[in-house]
């Protein structure tokens, strides 16, 4: 089938490792504002 | 009813109107924008008494809700059109009467703003208590929208109609689901404004439950913002992938993102009350947590956006980890300005993220950070994304072309943009951490140290909000172009394919009985037991104030 084909394809071709790399970054950049404001809530409690 | 390639004539012409008034309110919004940051300076004073709050009132109105809805509903009624094919006359009709009625009401709004009688700034809270015409005019500008809500819908009923067992075209699903969002959640400001505040200013009551009406107005509040935010994301998912010449990653991940909005962007308004005393904390924690999962369509968007952009990188040869990146097509505007708001969504994600939590939340709240906050996801995320449609988005409508020299002065506008937020969102932030208060005119308290150490950021934000106005000056200038003295021609109005090797899209995500079911027992769930409470256990309400 014309589908199974195509499904073969995208697995050959499709590299996202930069994708991969990006959404980690941009998780690490998440949380480290979130622990540096958090950080500045302990040190005023 | 053919899908077209170009947006009827008449259709363009009700696009058109909308997108007008929507550069006209930039233009007087942005100038208020720049005084207000020079007041805030210390180093300059509003002539002829004119009160910092009725310029800011002004700015919030103007540009929070007078820009955005209108370019919204301009650029949704293009987009539908060009997706589901000409407009019907009737359906036109009705989007004209939509049209005049929020015209009337945002000019009768402003009127009452500028003599001075409503200056209780964007969010009209009591018991802040404006002259009646402000109220009328805003419910005018929310009727309007509904009416031109309405006619999207009988457009696409009709295409479902005609088009039985098929998946809409992905643009026009999102203007949908955008309005459906829109006017689920106008219902809470309406409510407010009709039951409450009119009859209280027009004086046939006395008091008003502050509490209530808050409640209402976040209610409405946060579904603002998504309603702002996902045309951009319309933008992202299904137009920047054409424009950059690939593909949509994947048409069933788009419209999941669309829904989980949907769901999640309602029952959420208590995470702009953390600090308010009258909300149980255990209701408030429900709603933070189910802000932390509005959180998810946008990381969704986020992963999509990176992989749309590595996968035509890749289809042209880019190797290594990130030389994808060099693929992109830098030189475009219609990509540029978009791509530069994508960036500027990662601190504005963040900062939400801080927003949304309780504790950390007594650390910005009601602080400048806010205002940085939202000068980054509204005023260049999503502001930035719309500039960059506009930049076909009109000439298509208008029958003309970009320059090559209006294309370099977009780009150049995006620079100067981003340069001036950075400076004056930048140090929105920073005082706000020192505490600085948002919403206030210059002030040295005193002279106490902590608000003198304000005053170097409050100078930085003058200076970004200069540059800023030098952006407002050059996008007025090419979308004034673009309109009105560009050359003549054919410009394309691109709608992105799917990828061959996307999954196909599942029909039930066009389930609209089941949407609208899980999308209300969301929101009795979260607001129904602490609002009977906010009702039974009231103080006895509060009189009208007029402190400007
Ligand atoms: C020249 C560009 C701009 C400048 C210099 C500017 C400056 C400012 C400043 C200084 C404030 C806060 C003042 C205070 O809290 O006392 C403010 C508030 C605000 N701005 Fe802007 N802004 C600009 C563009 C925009 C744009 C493009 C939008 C939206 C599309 C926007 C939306 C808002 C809103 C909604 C408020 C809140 C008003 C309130 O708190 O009542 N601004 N702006
Ligand atoms: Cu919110």
């Amino acid at each position: 089938m014309a589908n199974e084909k195509i499904k073969g394809k995208a697995t050959e071709n499709s590299n996202l490792k930069g994708t991969l790399a990006s959404v980690f970054l941009l998780g690490f950049f998440l949380i480290f504002t979130w622990v540096s404001v958090y950080f500045l809530f302990l040190e005023r409690l | 009813m053919n899908e077209t390639l170009k947006v009827d004539r008449r259709d363009a012409k009700l696009a058109l109107a909308h997108i007008y008034v929507a550069f006209i309110a930039l233009a007087l919004g942005g100038l208020a924008g720049l005084l207000q940051t020079l007041v805030r300076s210390g180093k300059f004073t509003l002539p002829a008494n004119i009160s910092y709050y009725t310029i800011l009132t002004t700015h919030g109105v103007l540009l929070g809700l007078v820009l955005t809805t209108f370019f919204i509903i301009g650029f949704q009624f293009a987009a539908v059109s060009r997706t589901a094919g000409t407009f019907s006359d009737r359906v036109r009709f009705w989007g004209w009467i939509g049209f005049w009625l929020m015209t009337i009401g945002t000019a009768m709004t402003a009127f009452f703003i500028l003599i001075g009688e409503a200056s209780v700034l964007y969010t009209f809270y009591a018991p802040l208590q404006a002259h009646p015409g402000f109220y009328l005019g805003l419910t005018l500008v929310v009727v309007g929208s509904w009416i031109s809500g309405f006619a999207i819908f009988a457009h696409y009923a009709r295409w479902k109609k005609e088009h039985p067992s098929q998946v809409s075209p992905l643009l026009t699903f999102m203007a949908v689901v955008n309005m459906v969002l829109w006017l689920v959640c106008s219902l809470g400001v309406a409510a407010t404004v009709l039951i409450q505040l009119l009859p209280w200013s027009l004086g046939l009551v006395d008091r008003i439950n502050v509490l209530v009406s808050r409640t209402l107005f976040w209610y409405f509040g946060h579904p603002l913002v998504y309603f702002w935010l996902l045309p951009a994301y319309m933008i992202w998912y299904a137009i920047i992938p054409k424009i950059i010449g690939g593909k949509i990653f994947s048409d069933s991940l788009a419209r999941l993102s669309f829904i989980l909005f949907l769901f999640f962007s309602i029952p959420v308004g208590f995470h702009h009350q953390l600090m308010e005393p009258g909300v149980e904390p255990f209701w408030k924690y429900v709603q933070v947590v189910l802000t932390f999962m509005v959180a998810i369509p946008s990381l969704m968007t986020a992963f999509a956006m990176f992989a749309t952009f590595e996968m035509y990188g890749r289809s042209k040869g880019a190797t290594g980890l990130f030389g994808w990146l060099r693929k992109l097509p830098w030189g475009d505007a219609r990509f540029f300005a978009p791509f530069v708001g994508m960036l500027f969504f990662i601190p504005a994600g963040a900062g939400g993220l801080v927003n949304a939590s309780h504790q950390l939340n007594q650390v910005v709240h009601n602080t400048i950070w806010v205002t940085g906050h939202f000068h980054l996801t509204l005023a260049t995320t999503v502001v930035l994304t719309f500039f960059g449609a506009a930049y076909w988005l009109i000439p298509h409508l208008s029958g003309r072309v970009m320059t090559k020299a209006m294309n370099r002065l977009a780009i150049i506008q995006t620079i100067v943009w981003a340069i001036g937020m950075a400076f004056m969102s930048g140090s929105m932030h920073f005082a706000g951490l020192l505490g600085a208060p948002r919403r206030s005119a210059f002030s040295t308290y005193g002279n106490s140290p902590q608000a003198l150490e304000w005053i170097p950021y409050q100078i930085a934000q003058a200076v970004g909000g200069t540059i800023l106005f030098i952006g407002i000056i050059l996008v007025l200038v090419i979308v004034t172009n673009l309109a009105f003295f560009a050359p003549k021609g054919e410009t394309e109005f691109p709608v992105g394919e799917v990828a061959e090797t996307a999954e196909r899209t599942p029909l039930a995500m066009e389930n609209w009985k089941l949407l609208i079911s899980i999308t209300v027992a969301l929101i009795l769930i979260a607001y129904t037991i602490p609002f009977i409470d906010m009702i039974q256990n009231a103080p006895p309400g509060s009189k009208g104030y007029k402190l400007w």
